[in-house]
This record gives C-alpha cells, structure tokens and sequence, in this order.
C-alpha cells in the first residue's frame, strides 16, 4: 500500500512538474513569440508551398452571414516558364473571373469593364497572405495544432490561430494531410461564433496545369490600370491604438464620391485583416451621428470623436473599431 | 526503454501503426500510467482541460462497461450477416453520439477559458457604445438621438459609399505596393501608353 501511495505521489509529482514546464514554455512563447510549435511552422510552410507549386482545381463554397452561400471555382497552375497561373471564378448570378498570370491580375466583372492590376494576389474570399506567406503573421496571431478530423472525404490536419491581442477575428484551418492545401476555413469570434465559412467541396490535384490556361493568351489580357502616387499633403489626424501585429500602409487625404470637403483616409493591416479609417470633419448632419452595422463579415462603426467623425470598416469585432475610432487624436 | 516512449508519444498523436503496442500499453501498468499523463498534459496545453482536477473517468467508465448487457459490444461478425445489418447502424450511431457529446463538452470548455481571456485582456469593462443598445443585427442600424428628419436612405447612402470605398482600397492595395517597388511596373506602364480608355475606367471604379 505505501509503495503504492509513493508511486502515486511520484507519479503527481511528475505530472504537475509537466505541466508547470508546458505552462511555463507556453508563456513564454506567448510573450516573446519567439518558441513556435515546429510542427506549425512545418504545417504553414507545406500549406504555402502546395498553394503556389502545385497544379490544383477547387471548388468551394463561400457562406458570410446575411447573404446565400456563394459558390466559387478556383483553379491553379504552374506553366513549363516557373510562371504561377491562377484563376476564381464566382458561379452564380452574373458572375465574376478573375485571371492572374504572375504578377497581372484581370478583374472581369458585370457591371464595368475588365481591367487589370499590377499584383501577386488575387483579391477574393481565399486569404492570400495567409495561405502564401502565412509565416508574415506569426507576429500578429498565436497558432496551435488542434487535431485531426475528416473534411470534404479527406483526413485534414486542424490548425488555429488567434490573434495575440485578441483584436481581430480568429481563423480555423483544415488543411489537406496529404497536400498541404485548405479544406475548410472558418472566421470566427472569441466566443466561437462563426463570422464566415469557406468549405471546400472538391480538391483535385493534377500532375499538369488545367487545359483551361492553355487557352489563355497574354496578349488578350486588359491592361494594367496605373495607379497615382500620392502626393504629400499635411495630415491633420493620428490613430493612437494600432492592434498587435497591424501597420499603417496608408494615410492619404481624398475626397469621397457623395461627401463634400476633403477627408482624411489610413488603412491599417496586418496583411490578412485590412481596416479602413476614414476622418472627416463633424458637422452638425444627423446622417452622420453614430453607427454600427453589419455588412456581411465587415463591420461599419461611426462614431464622432470630439470634433472629428471617424468611420472604421473592415473584418473586426465592434471593440476593436471602437478602440481605434476612440483613439484618434490631432497630430502634435 | 525509450523506443517504447517513442512509441507512446507516437501512439497519443495517433500516428502509431503498430496495432501490438495497444496490448503492450494494456498489459503495462507504468505505460498505461504514462499514457494518461501524455494525455493530460495534451489537453493541458490545448486548453481543454476541464475545470474540476476529478478528470480520469476512466474507471468509472470500466465499471459501466461491466455491467453493460453485452448486446451493446456486438462482435465483429454481426455486421456481416446481412439480416442484422440494419439495426446494427443504430447501435454504432449511438456511439457516435457518445463521442459527439464529449466532444462538445470539450469545445464548450475551451471556449468559456476564451472567453475568460478576452475579457481580461481585451475588454475590462462591458462594451458600451454611442449607437448599440443590444447585439449587431446585419441590416438594422440604431442610433442613440432620434433625429426624425433624416431617413434610413441617407444613413444606407452614406454607408453604401464607404464600403465602396473600403473594398476598392482593399482592391489597390497589394498595386500600390508595386507602385512602390516602380521597377516591376515599367514594363506595363510603357504597354499602357497605347490604351488610355482603361485609365479612365480608372476613374469609376468606385461604382
């Protein structure tokens, strides 16, 4: 009985040495973001090389709260030059393709005409940097291996990744076990609440590019809109509370189509999440007193911060919207 | 020694082919201690664990099993006669439901330490803003004042032009790092020169 107890006590001893070590580490890699899971950083680097090397047809489904579930038809091909070739085709209504070929990429929609922007990604309901470079957000969000399940017929390997400050939505990733790619991704808030869901239906890999890039033709392409740089103008406004891991990409004074008076724009990321900040002098119109709605995944927040009136948009939870709305200040 | 800890280590991660070493874990005392613990410190470091420290259920489950009537463990061979087929189903979903239902107890776990975390590190007081009384509902808009003069259309005008606005920066944005790094656009500007029509197309983008 008494070799038994000791071998019990023991036995707690070890465990609770464990678990202090596993906290401590798990601190420590909180804090610092420096110790990371290799097996995350091995699950990151084959979901990034599998999105840009390997010859993939996908269908997936697209669902955001508020609107149908869009389908999607999203095909990717490496041709004998090294060259990335890329196409999402949106499945119903009037449609919209979008064609990249290296660094082109052409917008073919409905209601303008097509055009073509000097860019790596394809801007659309995939999260490009995260499947690229998902390495660039290690220092914006926490990832952990959850586990295995299966999704779309196939053994997929769940990751999470919740960002550090806790300011921007989560993400979970199912990736495919054999290839790397994505299954399933679910935007969600804290509290479990999904904000919006792609679900893969259909994964197919090829040996060779899709006979639909055989068919593309450079020379047919629109050409490349060329932006304005922006000239220089005095900034009369500063956002204080800038999220873990976010920048400020740009910051800009423009005029906006239906407002008079010029207002000042910035657009904060970390890559992945992209928030709006418009200011504009407050006046006295009612149509500008404050606001929150939802517009699919997108937040819309208005609030008049003393003499200003800030409007914050982009894929975050209220809070976080008002933190930088209420952080605005005068420029010293 | 340490080759059957490797073992171990593998068989918790479900990455163990061997299907010997599951007898091995049964028959050794200091294994099968060894595999809960791996087990703990697992959900430890997942966030899963329950709140009450009286986790190991495991007994408690044997002893259920005991007195369970053994038609609930049909044997492998019932399946294959194909009168019982259909009601075998039943039998089996019934454990998947099991499953399901301690799955949920563990994500509902997780997710109460989530939110313990966000509300001590985000969200020290409850959120009070000018403009929300309640939860976000996706097309209603509320407003603290009730200013009658003005109508929903010029909150939906104003907001339908922001959004625009938001989805074209998001649109631009990856170009203008391009626009930065000039060299890359050299070669397509020059194309450009030839078709001024799509630089005005430019201009209305944002409709």
């Amino acid at each position: 009985m008494r070799n038994f107890l000791n071998k019990y006590f023991l036995q707690l001893n070890y465990l609770w040495a464990a678990l202090l070590f596993f906290s401590c580490i798990k601190l420590a890699s909180a804090q610092v973001g420096l110790i990371q899971d290799p097996n995350v950083l091995m699950w990151l680097d084959k979901m990034a090389n599998a999105k840009t090397q390997l010859n993939y047809t996908v269908s997936f489904v697209l669902s955001k709260p508020g609107s149908d579930p869009q389908p999607y038809l999203w095909r990717h091909g490496v041709n004998e030059h090294g060259i990335e070739m890329e196409q999402l085709d949106q499945l119903n209504g009037p449609g919209r393709e979008v064609v990249r070929v290296g660094d082109k990429v052409s917008y073919f929609e409905s209601h303008r005409a097509p055009y073509s922007l000097a860019s790596g990604y394809i801007i659309g309901p995939m999260p490009n940097v995260l499947l690229t470079d998902p390495k660039s957000l290690l220092s914006s969000y926490d990832f952990v291996i959850i586990g295995k399940s299966r999704i779309s017929g196939k053994i997929a390997q769940q990751i999470r990744m919740i960002s550090k400050d806790k300011s921007r939505y989560g993400y979970n990733l199912w990736l495919d076990q054999e290839t790397g790619l994505p299954l399933k991704i679910n935007v969600m808030e804290l509290n479990g609440q999904k904000v919006e869901q792609i679900q893969v239906t259909e994964l197919n890999v090829t040996e060779q590019p899709d006979p639909y890039f055989a068919k593309l033709e450079a020379a047919t392409m629109p050409a490349v809109i060329q932006l304005e740089a922006t000239e220089e103008v005095e900034k009369l406004w500063q956002v204080d509370y800038v999220p873990v891991g976010m920048k400020q990409i740009k910051h800009s004074v423009r005029q906006l189509p239906d407002n008079a008076g010029s207002l000042e724009y910035l657009m904060l990321s970390d890559g992945l999440v992209d928030i709006s900040v418009y200011m504009q002098q407050a006046t006295a119109s009612a149509a500008e007193s404050d606001i929150v709605a939802r517009f699919g995944s997108d937040i819309y927040f208005s609030r008049k911060q003393g003499p200003v009136l800030v409007t914050v948009i982009g894929k975050i939870p209220a809070n976080t919207a008002n933190s930088i709305a209420a952080s605005v200040t005068k420029v010293q | 020694m340490t080759h059957k800890h490797e073992n171990l280590s593998a068989f918790v991660d479900g990455e163990s082919q061997d299907d010997n070493f599951v007898s091995d874990i049964l028959n050794d005392d200091e294994m099968a201690a060894k595999w809960q613990r791996y087990h703990i410190i697992r959900q430890s470091m997942r966030k899963e664990m329950p709140i009450s420290a009286d986790f190991d259920v495991s007994a408690s489950i044997a002893a259920a099993l005991e007195s369970e009537p053994a038609i609930l463990a049909p044997k492998r061979t019932w399946r294959d006669l194909p009168v019982i087929s259909n009601v075998v189903p039943l039998v089996r979903s019934g454990g998947q439901l099991a499953i399901a239902a301690s799955v949920a107890v563990a994500v509902v776990v997780g997710v109460q330490q989530l939110n313990q975390d966000e509300q001590q590190v985000f969200n020290p007081a409850p959120a009070s803003y000018p403009g929300i009384q309640g939860g976000l509902s996706p097309v209603s808009l509320e407003q603290t004042q009730v200013t009658p003069a003005v109508s929903v259309r010029d909150h939906q005008r104003r907001i339908n032009a922001f959004i625009n606005d938001h989805m074209e920066q998001v649109l631009l944005k990856d170009s203008q790092r391009y626009l930065e790094d000039e060299s890359a656009l050299v070669d397509e500007v020059k194309s450009e020169a030839n078709q001024p029509e799509v630089n005005q197309e430019r201009e209305k983008l944002p409709e």
